[in-house]
């Protein structure tokens, strides 16, 4: 019977931050509920819900996505990185995390998970971003500080940075 | 019945559309999620059963064959702007989808199919790929069945979402010289526009000899303004011509939306607008390489 495929929870299995997890995902949920409540990474914001302010953003198989609008149950086998995951091994801040803090990046924070992974995302694929291609590249992001000013600065800081130390 | 809601991830299209007839209706087919799990973080949608088809490879990939590119309907919005055979033979397609709102993330994670299939009136891909005379494949209950993509907006019973699956997009390639543009009119930096056209072109001696011409964003369905594109045919693109198609496209706004985008009398004009506009830029790009 096709019946049999249907279930009530999904056990999925996910590399988080570079550690193993195997949770229950009950069919709904959201990647966003899964990674704050049931791992207890609350760095992760939950903002409008419907996927417009990008607080809730995650690194998922190497890609950053809304963790709101992404269904946990979806996802059998995942890596996953959050902003806990983002410092370096040493324990200090990653380039883009210090440029933020140097150029006032980070004002209440809210937004901060979403515009240090997309803009990590930016550095991956343009190491020297134009201004189109910064704002193109945080258009996922609100700011409600409305901190744009700085963000840009920070994007550009961690770009010249990264790209002396490679 | 469980007060909670089911889950299925069906492994290949044969299972998915088995599961889909046995369930008649009740379910829920999900893909990115992007369009659904607002409703769903916010208890506005309460699906008993939730049918995942991320696991079907047969809603994957790209290929062209015949002059035909085939794009699975899984293929999110980040793919479709940077994979080789659509940025060569597609190109107004990668445009048009590199220009729908909700940042990167969104883009990662959106597929084609979703996009459709919601049939969102402002959205950005069904526009371009009307102009390009798009056919879809649909799997329902077993059956394969092929449509254009136009015939498909206008039915009410195609069942997708919850018993028919959209498997592949099926669209002609671009013939060499062709000239195309994608406007999107926005009154903000949000998401969505005002106004929006897809618009190709082919020119000999500098006269248009076909065109197509689809207006989105305006009306709660996507117009195709053929009707105002044909007295182009024959003649150059000069001012007047350019005037004309101008005036000629509001007419075919029966039924204008008014919404946060802007007014109904207003979102008419634009319509005009926005044509003029994607031809023009159409007939600039046409003959180069
Ligand atoms: C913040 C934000 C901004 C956006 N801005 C724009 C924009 O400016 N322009 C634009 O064009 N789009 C925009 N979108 C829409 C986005 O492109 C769509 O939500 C997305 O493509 C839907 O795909 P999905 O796979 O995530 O859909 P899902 O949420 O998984 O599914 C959407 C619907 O389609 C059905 N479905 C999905 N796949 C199939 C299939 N293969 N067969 C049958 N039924 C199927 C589902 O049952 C559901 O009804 C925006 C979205 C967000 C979140």
């Amino acid at each position: 019977m096709m019946d049999d495929l249907l279930v009530q929870s999904v056990l999925v299995q996910w590399r988080v931050n570079g550690k193993l997890h195997e949770i229950e995902a009950m069919p709904g949920m959201s990647l966003l509920d899964a990674v704050r409540e049931q791992l207890g990474l609350t760095g992760t914001h939950m903002g409008c819900q419907t996927g417009h302010c990008g607080a809730c953003t995650v690194m998922l198989d190497g890609r950053i996505v809304k963790s709101c609008l992404t269904q946990a149950a979806t996802l059998p086998r995942a890596e996953i990185v959050t902003i806990e995951g983002l410092k370096r091994a040493d324990g200090t801040l990653n380039p883009v995390q210090q440029a933020f803090w140097d150029e006032a990046g980070f004002q209440c924070g809210y937004c901060a998970p979403g515009m240090l992974l997309s803009a990590m995302e930016l550095l991956a694929e343009h190491p020297d971003p134009t201004d189109a291609q910064i704002d193109t590249g945080l258009a996922g992001n609100l700011c409600r500080c409305t901190g744009y000013r700085s963000l840009v600065r920070a994007v550009k800081a961690a770009a010249a940075k990264m790209r002396e130390t490679s | 019945m469980s007060l909670y809601p089911s889950f299925a991830r069906p492994n290949s299209l044969a299972q998915a559309s088995e599961l889909l007839a046995g369930l008649s209706g009740g379910s829920v087919i999900i893909a990115g999620g992007q369009e659904i799990m607002p409703h769903i973080n916010h208890g506005a949608m309460q699906p008993d059963i939730y049918i995942d088809i991320g696991g079907l490879k047969e809603l994957r990939g790209i290929s062209e064959a015949d002059g035909v590119v085939s794009i699975g309907a899984l293929t999110v919005h980040r793919e479709l702007q940077g994979n080789a055979i659509v940025a060569e033979k597609l190109p107004m397609l990668a445009d048009a989808a590199s220009r729908a709102g909700g940042g990167r993330q969104v883009h990662n994670r959106a597929t084609l199919g979703g996009n459709l299939v919601a049939m969102h009136p402002l959205y950005d891909i069904a526009p371009a790929l009307l102009a390009l005379g798009a056919e879809v494949e649909l799997v329902k209950a077993g059956e394969t069945r092929r449509t254009s993509l136009a015939a498909l907006m206008h039915e009410t019973s195609h069942g997708l979402g919850s018993e028919a699956i959209l498997v592949r997009v099926l669209v002609p390639a671009m013939a060499a010289g062709t000239g195309w543009a994608y406007e999107k009119l926005k009154l903000s930096g949000g998401a969505y526009g005002s106004a929006n056209a897809a618009a190709t072109v082919q020119l000999d001696a500098g006269r248009i000899t076909a065109a197509t011409l689809t207006i989105g964003a305006v009306a709660d369905r996507i117009i195709d303004a053929a009707a105002a594109v044909q007295g182009l045919i024959g003649q150059a693109w000069t001012a007047a011509a350019a005037e004309q198609l101008e005036l000629r496209c509001p007419a075919l706004v029966k039924q204008p939306l008014s919404d946060q985008q802007g007014s109904g009398e207003w979102r008419q004009a634009m319509a005009g607008v926005v044509a003029r506009r994607a031809m023009a830029a159409a007939v600039a790009r046409a003959g180069q390489k």
